[in-house]
């Protein structure tokens, strides 16, 4: 695939045996597969397929009903979201969930937070430790900065950043925890043509550069099949395929998902819109 | 764009630099009245810059802060205070009064530490609500446990003295500058001006340093704060207990300023009086909460004062609308007016004269800013 350097501490991901329910809805039934260290290992889905169910039980937001998740040795099912991030777990967030009105570094800097320690007190009296500790992750963090194309923007606030430049900030700040697995939910979401394939390019660039583990949950079909080395396919909370790019567009399972069966009364727009999955 | 910040930044380290130089002279100039003045409003700024952290940069609701006033001032003067009363008979420790200043931000914070189980789980609107106890457990206490209270009418506050130098009571040892002699109110506008400059400086600090970052996030959202290795739970009762030690301080203060601490001066309008502070000056803004505080707690001293020539305003006792009550409708409406026209508060006011853009809250469509080059393009195509 390429030359990737992969880092010596990424782990193989494995997802066993994973089910959510809420209350009487499953929302993720007996899901397993696992991710191998350095891919970029695509999970897609129509609406309402589990993917984003997935992503929040990889990161610790929400708890397992069964099964288990484990990174290597370290089960991270059980574990709060803050535990999880501190074992080399990072996410960025489909709906941008930054602080509008900090700037770009600001932001930054709170992916930094599991790699500094600055308390209230040492934070508060401007302690020597706490500002050489300040200084030195501002630089690190303009340089992550400037390998996402943010590098005229780090003291602009968010807030008035365009929507791809903030989509750009949320995996910015997610590399800044320097992770071992990097999860982007749909990275590319409500982008233009040209802001997807500039995000599809950072993302190979981002498993090259860093040899980290990439899980990325998208929409974007044309994103997926081209740079996804491994592609899990989720339908109503089940692992309907999991394969090559290849394997999976030419599984039947798959495209019955996406184009309906044939008994659906218009199968074409269902496709369009996802909206022949909607659970009742 | 990081030259403009840093000239920003020095810009405004000369008008802080000119407003601390002013506010060191003024004792010189003012009488007596605007120094006592001054002293309550360091009081309330504390107070407000430490319910800021709380409700402006966390984004947790807190009607309780008149109950760690409340723990703060009779800390103080139970430690500090001598027996004493006729009616009602109160204890007192009669330490120096720095410690009973000491033991009343501790025993503030104390007081949070223990209400932290509880405000570390819960968020916004909620700990509002839950908080609301405390105010009433507060007022019951101070009408009950007149051991240390001294009951409904409230005990003496002792004067402050640090070393041998007296901040009221018997002014020594004689101090005078530039032939102006400093009694009590000169003592007290430095003492509070000192405290007053630290806590402000602390909280800004802590907003612009990883601390302030990440409750930051937990008030923007609290899941992407702990996705992103933020302890959600500790930050929370962490912050409540800051913000409760900085209402001991203010709550000290408090006493030294009135001079007494009676029970109905802890009640749940002073709770409300602080959030309207900190609304009113810009939630989230060290500074802005300082200009809230001025503006709310010095309104009715100075309506007070000048009610002899202000129309409407009538001397206690006398049918019509008293200082108090007018400065309430005044602050009250100026807090509708913020809301209305600018939700930044005074200090988002500030940012407006100083020509700086507000970061909208949300954040704008992508047509605004991919419209800009088809706008230029089209332009150009007729030629």
């Amino acid at each position: 695939m390429s030359t990737t350097q992969l880092r010596k501490d990424v782990r193989p991901l494995t997802i066993d045996n994973v089910t959510v329910r809420f209350g009487a809805l499953l929302a993720l039934s007996e899901v397993s597969f696992s991710v191998e260290p350095g891919a970029v290992h695509a999970v897609i889905g129509p609406n309402g397929a589990g993917k984003s169910t997935m992503f929040n039980v990889l990161s610790g937001v929400y708890e397992v009903s069964e099964g288990e998740v484990r990174f290597g040795d370290e089960v991270l099912t059980g574990r709060k979201p803050h535990q999880i991030a501190r074992l080399g777990v990072a996410r960025a967030f489909q709906n941008i969930a930054l602080s509008g009105s900090q700037t770009v570094v600001q932001n930054l800097m709170l992916g930094r937070h599991r790699l500094t320690t600055a308390g209230f007190v040492s934070a508060g009296l401007r302690l020597p430790k706490a500002r050489n500790e300040e200084k030195r992750h501002t630089a690190r963090v303009c340089e992550i900065a400037e390998f996402l194309e943010l590098g005229n923007k780090l003291h602009v606030p968010v807030g008035v950043l365009s929507y791809g430049d903030q989509k750009r900030v949320e995996v910015a700040r997610a590399l800044s925890t320097e992770p071992r697995l990097l999860l982007l939910d749909e990275p590319v979401a409500g982008m233009n043509a040209e802001e997807t394939a500039r995000m599809a390019q950072t993302v190979l660039e981002i498993r090259d550069a860093l040899g980290i583990t990439v899980i990325l949950v998208e929409h974007d079909m044309g994103m997926v099949m081209g740079i996804a080395d491994r592609v899990t396919v989720l339908d109503f909370g089940r692992r309907i395929a999991d394969g090559t790019p290849d394997e999976v567009q030419a599984d039947p399972e798959v495209i019955r998902a996406y184009l309906g069966s044939g008994d659906e009364t218009d199968p074409a727009a269902a496709a369009a819109h996802g909206t022949a999955e909607e659970t009742p | 764009m990081s030259d403009t910040s840093t000239a920003t930044r020095l810009v405004k380290g000369v008008v802080l630099l000119a407003l601390l130089v002013v506010l060191l002279a003024l004792p010189l100039y003012v009488e007596e009245f605007w120094l006592r003045t001054g002293f309550a409003v360091f009081a309330a700024i504390i107070g407000a810059v430490g319910l800021n952290l709380l409700v402006g940069t966390t984004g947790q609701l807190s009607l309780a802060h008149a109950f760690f006033l409340a723990v703060g001032a009779l800390t103080y003067v139970y430690v500090s205070g001598d027996p004493g009363g006729s009616a009602i008979e109160y204890g007192g420790f009669g330490l120096p009064p720095i410690v009973g200043m000491v033991a009343g931000v501790v025993m503030a914070g104390l007081a949070g530490v223990l209400f932290s189980p509880i405000a570390a789980r819960l968020r916004g609107i909620y700990l509002g609500v839950a908080s609301l106890g405390l105010v009433f457990i507060g007022q019951h206490l101070l009408n009950t446990w007149t051991s240390v209270s001294g009951g409904f009418n409230g005990r003496l506050a002792p004067a402050f003295d640090l070393f041998g130098f007296s901040f009221g009571g018997n002014e020594e040892p004689y101090l005078a500058v530039l032939g102006v002699p400093f009694g009590q109110a000169e003592r007290l506008w430095y003492l509070g001006l000192a405290l007053c400059a630290l806590a402000c400086w602390f909280a800004s600090n802590l907003l612009r340093s990883r601390p302030g970052r990440a409750l930051q996030n937990v008030r923007d959202s609290e899941v992407a704060a702990s996705v992103m290795g933020v302890n959600v739970q500790e930050y929370k009762a962490k912050v409540f207990l800051v913000s409760s030690m900085y209402a001991g301080l203010a709550g000290v203060l408090y006493a030294l300023s009135i001079g007494s601490v009676a029970p109905e001066s802890f009640s749940l309008l002073l709770s409300v009086q602080y959030l309207a502070m900190i609304v009113l000056g810009g939630l989230g803004s060290v500074g802005g909460a300082a200009m809230g505080a001025a503006f709310v707690s010095a309104l009715p001293l100075v309506l007070q004062q000048y009610s002899g020539s202000l129309p409407f305003i009538v001397e206690p006792g006398q049918p019509g609308i008293v200082a108090s009550q007018a400065a309430a409708f005044l602050y009250g409406g100026a807090i509708v007016l913020v809301v209305m026209f600018e939700p930044g508060g005074l200090a988002g006011l500030a940012r407006r004269l100083k020509r700086q853009p507000r970061p909208p809250q949300e954040s704008p469509p992508v047509s605004t800013t991919s419209s800009a080059p088809a706008d230029s393009s089209s332009g150009g195509t007729p030629r």
